[in-house]
Protein backbone atom coordinates (compact mmCIF):
# COMPACT_ATOMS: atom_id res chain seq x y z
CA UNK A 1 0.00 0.00 0.00
CA UNK A 2 2.91 2.25 0.93
CA UNK A 3 4.89 1.22 -2.25
CA UNK A 4 1.71 1.59 -4.52
CA UNK A 5 1.28 5.85 -2.85
CA UNK A 6 4.74 6.12 -2.72
CA UNK A 7 5.48 5.28 -6.28
CA UNK A 8 2.25 7.35 -7.97
CA UNK A 9 3.06 10.40 -5.93
CA UNK A 10 6.67 10.35 -7.40
CA UNK A 11 5.33 9.31 -11.18
CA UNK A 12 3.14 12.47 -9.98
CA UNK A 13 6.03 14.86 -9.23
CA UNK A 14 8.14 14.06 -11.24
CA UNK A 15 5.49 13.87 -14.50
CA UNK A 16 4.57 16.85 -13.61
CA UNK A 17 8.12 18.81 -13.18
CA UNK A 18 9.36 17.61 -16.60
CA UNK A 19 5.72 18.94 -17.76
CA UNK A 20 6.71 22.26 -16.21
CA UNK A 21 10.06 22.62 -18.65
CA UNK A 22 8.79 20.90 -21.38
CA UNK A 23 5.30 22.50 -22.09
CA UNK A 24 5.41 25.32 -24.54
CA UNK A 25 2.19 27.27 -23.08
CA UNK A 26 2.81 29.04 -19.94
CA UNK A 27 -0.57 28.13 -18.75
CA UNK A 28 -0.23 24.54 -19.16
CA UNK A 29 3.01 24.58 -17.40
CA UNK A 30 1.84 26.36 -14.31
CA UNK A 31 -0.80 23.66 -14.00
CA UNK A 32 1.89 21.39 -14.45
CA UNK A 33 3.41 23.14 -11.34
CA UNK A 34 0.42 22.91 -9.62
CA UNK A 35 0.02 19.11 -10.09
CA UNK A 36 3.67 18.76 -8.94
CA UNK A 37 2.66 20.79 -6.01
CA UNK A 38 -0.49 18.82 -4.73
CA UNK A 39 1.95 15.21 -5.81
CA UNK A 40 4.79 16.25 -3.54
CA UNK A 41 2.29 17.40 -0.71
CA UNK A 42 1.44 14.17 -0.97
CA UNK A 43 4.80 12.41 -0.60
CA UNK A 44 5.32 14.39 2.54
CA UNK A 45 1.99 12.81 4.23
CA UNK A 46 3.87 9.52 3.12
CA UNK A 47 6.61 10.79 5.19
CA UNK A 48 4.21 11.81 8.23
CA UNK A 49 4.92 15.60 7.70
CA UNK A 50 1.16 16.36 7.79
CA UNK A 51 1.37 19.69 8.51
CA UNK A 52 4.02 20.55 6.08
CA UNK A 53 1.74 18.77 3.18
CA UNK A 54 -1.21 21.21 4.31
CA UNK A 55 1.11 24.40 4.49
CA UNK A 56 2.35 23.40 0.80
CA UNK A 57 -1.42 23.25 -0.48
CA UNK A 58 -2.47 26.26 1.47
CA UNK A 59 0.52 28.05 0.78
CA UNK A 60 2.01 27.39 -2.51
CA UNK A 61 -0.69 25.21 -4.65
CA UNK A 62 -3.31 28.07 -2.84
CA UNK A 63 -2.06 31.13 -2.83
CA UNK A 64 1.51 31.71 -4.87
CA UNK A 65 0.40 29.51 -7.86
CA UNK A 66 -3.21 31.19 -7.60
CA UNK A 67 -1.44 34.46 -8.47
CA UNK A 68 0.97 32.81 -11.42
CA UNK A 69 -2.17 31.26 -12.73
CA UNK A 70 -3.69 34.72 -12.88
CA UNK A 71 -0.96 36.13 -14.35
CA UNK A 72 -0.13 33.31 -17.18
CA UNK A 73 -4.03 33.60 -17.70
CA UNK A 74 -3.89 37.16 -18.33
CA UNK A 75 -0.89 37.82 -20.51
CA UNK A 76 0.19 34.24 -21.70
CA UNK A 77 -2.35 31.34 -23.20
CA UNK A 78 0.30 32.02 -26.65
CA UNK A 79 2.46 29.30 -27.47
CA UNK A 80 6.26 30.70 -26.60
CA UNK A 81 8.76 31.80 -29.70
CA UNK A 82 11.64 29.29 -28.98
CA UNK A 83 13.82 30.58 -26.70
CA UNK A 84 16.66 32.48 -28.61
CA UNK A 85 19.79 32.64 -26.45
CA UNK A 86 23.17 34.82 -26.23
CA UNK A 87 25.87 32.73 -28.15
CA UNK A 88 27.88 33.28 -25.14
CA UNK A 89 24.76 31.96 -22.77
CA UNK A 90 24.82 29.14 -25.20
CA UNK A 91 27.99 27.46 -24.03
CA UNK A 92 27.81 29.02 -20.37
CA UNK A 93 23.94 27.48 -19.57
CA UNK A 94 25.03 24.08 -20.05
CA UNK A 95 28.54 24.04 -18.11
CA UNK A 96 26.52 25.59 -14.64
CA UNK A 97 23.42 22.94 -15.59
CA UNK A 98 26.25 20.41 -15.67
CA UNK A 99 27.58 21.45 -12.60
CA UNK A 100 24.76 21.57 -10.92
CA UNK A 101 23.81 18.26 -12.01
CA UNK A 102 26.80 16.74 -10.60
CA UNK A 103 26.74 18.48 -7.59
CA UNK A 104 23.22 17.47 -6.76
CA UNK A 105 24.40 13.93 -7.62
CA UNK A 106 26.96 13.36 -5.51
CA UNK A 107 24.44 14.73 -2.08
CA UNK A 108 22.37 12.50 -2.71
CA UNK A 109 24.34 9.18 -3.53
CA UNK A 110 26.25 10.21 -0.47
CA UNK A 111 23.29 10.91 1.71
CA UNK A 112 20.21 9.74 0.72
CA UNK A 113 20.71 6.66 -0.93
CA UNK A 114 21.91 5.15 2.35
CA UNK A 115 18.21 4.67 3.33
CA UNK A 116 17.41 2.56 0.56
CA UNK A 117 17.31 -0.89 1.39
CA UNK A 118 16.65 -0.29 5.32
CA UNK A 119 12.69 -0.12 6.52
CA UNK A 120 13.12 3.86 7.76
CA UNK A 121 13.59 4.81 11.08
CA UNK A 122 10.98 2.97 13.24
CA UNK A 123 10.79 4.86 16.48
CA UNK A 124 9.10 8.13 15.47
CA UNK A 125 7.66 9.90 18.17
CA UNK A 126 3.74 10.10 17.63
CA UNK A 127 3.26 13.67 17.80
CA UNK A 128 6.16 13.79 14.45
CA UNK A 129 5.05 16.04 12.30
CA UNK A 130 1.92 17.59 14.10
CA UNK A 131 1.24 21.25 14.06
CA UNK A 132 2.23 20.90 17.82
CA UNK A 133 5.18 19.93 16.91
CA UNK A 134 6.34 21.72 14.35
CA UNK A 135 5.65 24.69 16.18
CA UNK A 136 7.53 24.11 19.36
CA UNK A 137 10.80 23.23 16.82
CA UNK A 138 10.27 26.70 15.31
CA UNK A 139 9.57 28.77 18.52
CA UNK A 140 12.27 26.84 20.56
CA UNK A 141 15.04 25.00 18.76
CA UNK A 142 15.12 27.63 15.68
CA UNK A 143 13.94 30.79 16.97
CA UNK A 144 16.47 33.04 15.84
CA UNK A 145 16.07 31.54 12.05
CA UNK A 146 12.87 31.91 12.22
CA UNK A 147 12.65 35.20 13.45
CA UNK A 148 15.29 36.45 11.05
CA UNK A 149 13.07 34.52 8.34
CA UNK A 150 10.18 36.41 9.32
CA UNK A 151 11.93 40.04 9.71
CA UNK A 152 13.29 39.40 5.79
CA UNK A 153 9.39 38.67 4.63
CA UNK A 154 8.65 42.17 6.33
CA UNK A 155 11.65 44.09 4.90
CA UNK A 156 10.33 42.09 1.25
CA UNK A 157 6.32 43.07 1.81
CA UNK A 158 7.37 46.84 2.73
CA UNK A 159 9.97 46.93 -0.13
CA UNK A 160 7.12 45.83 -2.26
CA UNK A 161 4.66 48.76 -1.25
CA UNK A 162 7.55 50.76 -1.75
CA UNK A 163 8.32 50.09 -5.33
CA UNK A 164 4.61 49.53 -5.98
CA UNK A 165 4.00 52.90 -4.93
CA UNK A 166 6.88 54.85 -7.03
CA UNK A 167 6.00 53.48 -10.01
CA UNK A 168 2.58 54.54 -9.43
CA UNK A 169 3.34 57.98 -8.98
CA UNK A 170 5.57 58.30 -11.74
CA UNK A 171 3.33 57.04 -14.59
CA UNK A 172 0.75 60.25 -12.89
CA UNK A 173 3.33 62.41 -13.15
CA UNK A 174 4.29 61.61 -16.96
CA UNK A 175 0.57 61.29 -18.43
CA UNK B 1 2.64 -0.55 15.75
CA UNK B 2 2.79 1.92 12.58
CA UNK B 3 -0.28 2.15 10.30
CA UNK B 4 -0.12 0.86 6.77
CA UNK B 5 -0.23 4.09 5.58
CA UNK B 6 -0.17 7.36 7.68
CA UNK B 7 -2.53 9.27 5.60
CA UNK B 8 -4.30 7.97 8.50
CA UNK B 9 -2.41 8.62 11.26
CA UNK B 10 -5.26 10.43 12.84
CA UNK B 11 -5.94 11.35 17.05
CA UNK B 12 -8.76 8.02 16.88
CA UNK B 13 -8.48 5.69 13.72
CA UNK B 14 -11.87 3.32 13.37
CA UNK B 15 -11.56 0.20 11.57
CA UNK B 16 -11.46 0.10 7.38
CA UNK B 17 -15.07 -0.85 6.95
CA UNK B 18 -16.48 1.34 9.73
CA UNK B 19 -14.37 4.54 7.82
CA UNK B 20 -16.32 3.32 4.82
CA UNK B 21 -19.73 3.08 5.87
CA UNK B 22 -19.18 6.67 8.06
CA UNK B 23 -18.06 8.18 4.66
CA UNK B 24 -20.79 6.82 2.52
CA UNK B 25 -23.34 8.06 5.69
CA UNK B 26 -22.24 11.40 5.41
CA UNK B 27 -21.72 11.78 1.67
CA UNK B 28 -25.27 10.67 1.34
CA UNK B 29 -26.94 12.76 4.36
CA UNK B 30 -25.30 16.23 2.89
CA UNK B 31 -25.93 14.56 -0.48
CA UNK B 32 -29.84 14.60 0.45
CA UNK B 33 -29.61 17.69 2.54
CA UNK B 34 -28.27 20.11 -0.99
CA UNK B 35 -31.83 19.68 -2.69
CA UNK B 36 -33.72 20.59 0.88
CA UNK B 37 -31.15 23.91 0.89
CA UNK B 38 -31.88 24.76 -2.79
CA UNK B 39 -35.41 24.00 -2.73
CA UNK B 40 -35.71 26.36 0.71
CA UNK B 41 -33.77 29.30 -0.78
CA UNK B 42 -35.97 29.61 -3.59
CA UNK B 43 -38.97 29.40 -1.34
CA UNK B 44 -37.46 31.82 0.98
CA UNK B 45 -36.21 34.39 -1.56
CA UNK B 46 -39.80 34.13 -3.09
CA UNK B 47 -41.28 35.29 0.40
CA UNK B 48 -38.64 37.74 0.98
CA UNK B 49 -39.43 39.00 -1.97
CA UNK B 50 -43.30 39.11 -1.55
CA UNK B 51 -44.07 36.58 -4.26
CA UNK B 52 -44.37 32.25 -3.74
CA UNK B 53 -41.41 30.36 -4.54
CA UNK B 54 -42.06 27.22 -6.71
CA UNK B 55 -45.08 25.75 -5.89
CA UNK B 56 -46.50 23.65 -8.83
CA UNK B 57 -44.03 20.92 -8.99
CA UNK B 58 -45.45 18.78 -5.75
CA UNK B 59 -47.34 19.80 -2.51
CA UNK B 60 -45.75 23.22 -2.18
CA UNK B 61 -43.31 22.83 -4.90
CA UNK B 62 -41.29 20.55 -2.63
CA UNK B 63 -40.28 18.05 -5.70
CA UNK B 64 -39.11 21.15 -7.73
CA UNK B 65 -35.01 19.64 -6.91
CA UNK B 66 -36.00 16.76 -8.38
CA UNK B 67 -37.41 17.94 -11.59
CA UNK B 68 -34.09 20.34 -11.84
CA UNK B 69 -31.76 17.71 -11.35
CA UNK B 70 -33.86 15.48 -13.91
CA UNK B 71 -33.76 18.37 -16.47
CA UNK B 72 -30.23 19.06 -16.07
CA UNK B 73 -29.60 15.41 -16.38
CA UNK B 74 -31.63 14.89 -19.50
CA UNK B 75 -29.23 17.96 -21.35
CA UNK B 76 -27.09 16.94 -24.00
CA UNK B 77 -23.50 17.24 -22.58
CA UNK B 78 -21.72 19.72 -24.89
CA UNK B 79 -18.96 21.88 -25.54
CA UNK B 80 -18.29 25.80 -26.78
CA UNK B 81 -16.05 24.71 -30.26
CA UNK B 82 -13.77 27.59 -28.48
CA UNK B 83 -13.34 25.48 -25.24
CA UNK B 84 -10.13 23.87 -24.44
CA UNK B 85 -10.62 19.97 -24.43
CA UNK B 86 -10.04 17.93 -21.46
CA UNK B 87 -10.03 20.74 -19.40
CA UNK B 88 -13.28 22.05 -19.69
CA UNK B 89 -14.80 18.63 -18.31
CA UNK B 90 -12.34 18.14 -15.66
CA UNK B 91 -12.94 21.44 -14.07
CA UNK B 92 -16.53 21.25 -12.69
CA UNK B 93 -15.58 17.62 -11.31
CA UNK B 94 -12.43 19.21 -9.32
CA UNK B 95 -14.71 21.61 -7.77
CA UNK B 96 -17.78 18.88 -6.35
CA UNK B 97 -14.29 16.50 -5.59
CA UNK B 98 -12.68 19.48 -3.45
CA UNK B 99 -16.16 20.32 -1.73
CA UNK B 100 -16.81 16.15 -0.83
CA UNK B 101 -13.67 15.54 -0.03
CA UNK B 102 -13.86 18.58 3.39
CA UNK B 103 -17.09 17.02 4.49
CA UNK B 104 -14.61 14.36 5.98
CA UNK B 105 -13.50 16.76 8.65
CA UNK B 106 -17.02 17.82 9.85
CA UNK B 107 -17.81 16.43 13.39
CA UNK B 108 -21.26 15.31 13.83
CA UNK B 109 -20.50 13.69 17.08
CA UNK B 110 -17.84 12.75 19.83
CA UNK B 111 -16.91 9.33 20.11
CA UNK B 112 -19.89 6.99 20.46
CA UNK B 113 -19.91 3.23 21.27
CA UNK B 114 -16.66 3.41 19.27
CA UNK B 115 -17.07 5.01 16.59
CA UNK B 116 -16.26 8.73 15.79
CA UNK B 117 -19.17 10.35 14.56
CA UNK B 118 -16.78 12.20 11.92
CA UNK B 119 -14.91 11.47 8.86
CA UNK B 120 -11.45 12.21 10.21
CA UNK B 121 -9.91 14.08 12.99
CA UNK B 122 -6.87 14.96 11.50
CA UNK B 123 -4.21 16.67 13.61
CA UNK B 124 -3.94 19.87 10.78
CA UNK B 125 -7.68 20.29 10.94
CA UNK B 126 -8.87 23.56 10.07
CA UNK B 127 -5.60 23.46 7.41
CA UNK B 128 -6.87 20.28 5.45
CA UNK B 129 -10.38 22.52 5.02
CA UNK B 130 -8.37 25.11 3.91
CA UNK B 131 -5.94 22.89 1.49
CA UNK B 132 -9.07 21.94 -0.29
CA UNK B 133 -10.72 25.25 -0.57
CA UNK B 134 -7.72 26.39 -2.41
CA UNK B 135 -8.00 23.47 -4.93
CA UNK B 136 -11.76 24.15 -5.17
CA UNK B 137 -10.43 27.44 -6.81
CA UNK B 138 -8.64 25.75 -9.20
CA UNK B 139 -12.08 24.35 -10.23
CA UNK B 140 -13.04 27.70 -10.90
CA UNK B 141 -10.40 29.20 -12.42
CA UNK B 142 -10.23 26.00 -15.38
CA UNK B 143 -14.01 26.33 -15.93
CA UNK B 144 -13.77 30.01 -16.69
CA UNK B 145 -10.44 29.86 -18.70
CA UNK B 146 -11.15 26.70 -20.87
CA UNK B 147 -14.62 27.59 -21.76
CA UNK B 148 -13.06 30.40 -24.40
CA UNK B 149 -15.20 33.10 -23.20
CA UNK B 150 -14.72 36.80 -22.62
CA UNK B 151 -17.48 36.30 -19.69
CA UNK B 152 -16.18 33.27 -18.20
CA UNK B 153 -12.64 34.33 -18.03
CA UNK B 154 -13.58 37.59 -16.33
CA UNK B 155 -15.44 35.61 -14.15
CA UNK B 156 -12.91 33.09 -13.07
CA UNK B 157 -10.06 36.29 -12.96
CA UNK B 158 -12.68 37.98 -10.48
CA UNK B 159 -12.65 34.64 -7.93
CA UNK B 160 -9.34 34.20 -8.24
CA UNK B 161 -8.74 37.89 -6.98
CA UNK B 162 -11.69 37.38 -4.68
CA UNK B 163 -10.57 34.33 -3.38
CA UNK B 164 -6.91 35.54 -2.54
CA UNK B 165 -8.01 38.45 -0.59
CA UNK B 166 -10.60 37.00 1.60
CA UNK B 167 -8.15 33.72 2.15
CA UNK B 168 -6.26 35.91 4.81
CA UNK B 169 -8.83 37.09 6.67
CA UNK B 170 -10.77 33.40 6.80
CA UNK B 171 -7.30 32.07 8.21
CA UNK B 172 -7.13 34.85 10.20
CA UNK B 173 -10.60 35.04 12.14
CA UNK B 174 -10.02 31.63 13.10
CA UNK B 175 -6.95 31.78 14.49
CA UNK B 176 -8.20 33.51 17.92
CA UNK B 177 -10.39 30.21 18.07
CA UNK B 178 -7.55 27.86 17.38
CA UNK B 179 -5.65 30.03 20.01
CA UNK B 180 -8.24 29.83 22.29
CA UNK B 181 -8.61 26.29 21.98
CA UNK B 182 -5.20 25.34 22.13
CA UNK B 183 -5.43 23.05 19.38
CA UNK B 184 -6.14 22.74 14.91
CA UNK B 185 -8.00 19.58 15.65
CA UNK B 186 -11.74 20.12 15.23
CA UNK B 187 -13.37 17.48 17.54
CA UNK B 188 -10.98 19.05 20.16
CA UNK B 189 -11.92 22.59 19.06
CA UNK B 190 -15.89 21.43 20.02
CA UNK B 191 -14.81 19.83 23.26
CA UNK B 192 -13.03 22.80 23.86
CA UNK B 193 -16.37 24.76 24.28
CA UNK B 194 -17.91 22.93 26.84
CA UNK B 195 -18.41 26.22 28.92
CA UNK B 196 -18.86 29.02 26.69
CA UNK B 197 -19.50 28.74 22.97
CA UNK B 198 -16.39 30.76 21.16
CA UNK B 199 -18.84 32.97 19.80
CA UNK B 200 -19.30 34.72 22.27
CA UNK B 201 -15.60 35.62 23.03
CA UNK B 202 -14.70 35.44 19.33
CA UNK B 203 -17.63 37.84 18.30
CA UNK B 204 -15.33 39.43 15.69
CA UNK B 205 -14.10 36.93 14.74
CA UNK B 206 -17.38 35.00 13.83
CA UNK B 207 -18.15 37.91 12.16
CA UNK B 208 -15.24 38.24 10.11
CA UNK B 209 -15.54 34.46 9.25
CA UNK B 210 -19.15 35.05 7.68
CA UNK B 211 -18.28 37.85 5.76
CA UNK B 212 -15.20 35.83 4.02
CA UNK B 213 -17.43 33.13 4.14
CA UNK B 214 -19.83 34.72 2.02
CA UNK B 215 -16.86 36.02 -0.47
CA UNK B 216 -15.36 32.39 -0.59
CA UNK B 217 -18.70 30.70 -1.71
CA UNK B 218 -19.51 33.65 -4.39
CA UNK B 219 -22.61 34.43 -2.90
CA UNK B 220 -24.28 37.86 -2.83
CA UNK B 221 -23.36 40.15 -1.79
CA UNK B 222 -19.99 38.94 -2.80
CA UNK B 223 -21.33 37.57 -5.75
CA UNK B 224 -19.33 39.58 -8.48
CA UNK B 225 -17.70 36.35 -10.29
CA UNK B 226 -20.95 35.51 -11.47
CA UNK B 227 -22.67 39.05 -11.33
CA UNK B 228 -25.27 38.54 -14.07
CA UNK B 229 -25.86 42.02 -14.86
CA UNK B 230 -22.39 42.28 -16.57
CA UNK B 231 -20.88 38.75 -16.67
CA UNK B 232 -24.05 36.77 -17.95
CA UNK B 233 -23.56 33.92 -15.49
CA UNK B 234 -19.59 34.37 -15.15
CA UNK B 235 -17.17 31.44 -14.86
CA UNK B 236 -20.24 29.13 -15.50
CA UNK B 237 -22.05 31.02 -18.81
CA UNK B 238 -20.43 28.31 -21.14
CA UNK B 239 -21.62 25.39 -19.18
CA UNK B 240 -25.13 23.54 -19.26
CA UNK B 241 -26.53 20.47 -18.29
CA UNK B 242 -25.03 18.54 -15.32
CA UNK B 243 -21.73 19.91 -15.88
CA UNK B 244 -23.32 23.12 -15.04
CA UNK B 245 -25.56 21.15 -12.09
CA UNK B 246 -21.96 20.10 -10.39
CA UNK B 247 -20.66 23.58 -9.79
CA UNK B 248 -24.36 24.72 -8.49
CA UNK B 249 -24.25 21.75 -6.03
CA UNK B 250 -20.87 22.60 -5.51
CA UNK B 251 -21.51 25.72 -4.61
CA UNK B 252 -24.66 24.93 -2.05
CA UNK B 253 -22.23 22.15 -0.64
CA UNK B 254 -19.60 24.60 0.32
CA UNK B 255 -22.44 26.97 2.06
CA UNK B 256 -23.20 23.78 4.02
CA UNK B 257 -19.16 23.56 4.76
CA UNK B 258 -18.75 27.16 5.65
CA UNK B 259 -21.97 26.38 8.22
CA UNK B 260 -20.34 23.43 9.12
CA UNK B 261 -16.99 25.34 9.85
CA UNK B 262 -19.13 28.17 11.63
CA UNK B 263 -21.10 25.86 14.00
CA UNK B 264 -17.68 23.44 14.82
CA UNK B 265 -15.59 26.74 15.85
CA UNK B 266 -18.11 29.11 16.92
CA UNK B 267 -21.50 27.42 17.78
CA UNK B 268 -20.20 24.13 19.87
CA UNK B 269 -20.52 22.03 17.17
CA UNK B 270 -22.78 19.20 18.22
CA UNK B 271 -23.03 20.47 21.71
CA UNK B 272 -26.78 20.94 22.62
CA UNK B 273 -29.20 19.96 25.66
CA UNK B 274 -30.55 16.20 25.34
CA UNK B 275 -29.48 12.96 25.10
CA UNK B 276 -25.82 12.21 23.41
CA UNK B 277 -27.99 10.36 20.16
CA UNK B 278 -29.16 13.95 19.15
CA UNK B 279 -25.67 15.56 18.70
CA UNK B 280 -25.74 14.69 15.28
CA UNK B 281 -28.93 16.84 14.75
CA UNK B 282 -27.87 19.33 16.73
CA UNK B 283 -24.84 19.61 14.29
CA UNK B 284 -27.20 19.80 11.09
CA UNK B 285 -29.68 22.04 12.98
CA UNK B 286 -26.75 24.73 13.46
CA UNK B 287 -25.58 24.11 10.24
CA UNK B 288 -28.93 24.70 8.32
CA UNK B 289 -29.60 27.89 11.18
CA UNK B 290 -26.29 29.04 9.47
CA UNK B 291 -27.28 28.57 6.01
CA UNK B 292 -30.49 30.21 6.49
CA UNK B 293 -28.26 33.61 7.49
CA UNK B 294 -26.54 32.73 3.87
CA UNK B 295 -30.36 32.95 2.16
CA UNK B 296 -31.30 36.20 4.35
CA UNK B 297 -28.38 38.18 3.30
CA UNK B 298 -28.48 37.14 0.05
CA UNK B 299 -31.76 38.56 -0.51
CA UNK B 300 -31.21 41.74 1.89
CA UNK B 301 -28.03 43.29 0.46
CA UNK B 302 -27.41 44.42 -2.97
CA UNK B 303 -23.99 43.27 -5.04
CA UNK B 304 -20.63 45.45 -4.11
CA UNK B 305 -19.40 47.14 -6.19
CA UNK B 306 -15.78 46.02 -7.43
CA UNK B 307 -13.10 48.41 -5.80
CA UNK B 308 -15.74 48.65 -3.05
CA UNK B 309 -14.62 44.46 -2.42
CA UNK B 310 -11.34 44.80 -2.96
CA UNK B 311 -10.29 47.93 0.18
CA UNK B 312 -13.10 46.36 2.26
CA UNK B 313 -11.19 42.59 2.30
CA UNK B 314 -7.72 44.50 2.35
CA UNK B 315 -8.25 47.47 4.45
CA UNK B 316 -11.12 46.46 7.07
CA UNK B 317 -11.33 42.89 7.02
CA UNK B 318 -7.51 41.83 7.13
CA UNK B 319 -6.44 44.54 10.00
CA UNK B 320 -9.49 44.13 11.95
CA UNK B 321 -8.59 40.24 11.83
CA UNK B 322 -5.08 40.64 12.74
CA UNK B 323 -5.89 42.50 15.73
CA UNK B 324 -8.43 40.29 16.79
CA UNK B 325 -5.64 37.62 16.74
CA UNK B 326 -3.18 39.93 18.69
CA UNK B 327 -5.78 40.98 21.29
CA UNK B 328 -6.42 36.94 21.65
CA UNK B 329 -3.09 35.97 21.81
CA UNK B 330 -2.44 38.67 24.57
CA UNK B 331 -5.74 37.43 26.58
CA UNK B 332 -4.92 33.68 26.56
CA UNK B 333 -1.30 34.65 27.42
CA UNK B 334 -2.31 36.73 30.87
CA UNK B 335 -5.05 34.62 31.76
Amino acid sequence: MVEIAFFAGAAGAIGGALAVVLLKNPFYSVLALVVHLVFLAGIFLLLRAQFLAAAQIVVYAGAVMVIYVFVAAYVGGIEEPAFDAHPRLRIFGPIVAAALFIEISIAVAGSALVGIGTEGPQDIPDDFGTPAAVGRMLLDDFLIAFEAASILLLLAAVAAIVLAGRRGSQTQEGT
Amino acid sequence: MIPALPIADTNFVDATWILILKSLVIFVVILSVVPVVLLAERKLLGRFQNRYGPNRVGPYGSLQPLADVGKLLSKQGFRPTGAVPGLYEVAPALTILAAVLTLAILPFGDVQGGVGLYGIDVPIGILYFFAFGALAFYGLLLGGWASGSKYSFLGAMRSAAQLISYEMAMGLSLLGVVLMAGSLSLVEIVKAQGEIWFIVPQIVGFLIFMVAGFAETNRAPFDLPEADAELVAGYSTEYGGMRFGSYFFAEYMEILIISGIASTMFLGGWMGPGPSWLDPIWMLAKMLAITFIFIWIRATLPRFRYDQLMSFGWKVLIPLATLNVLVTAVLVVVW
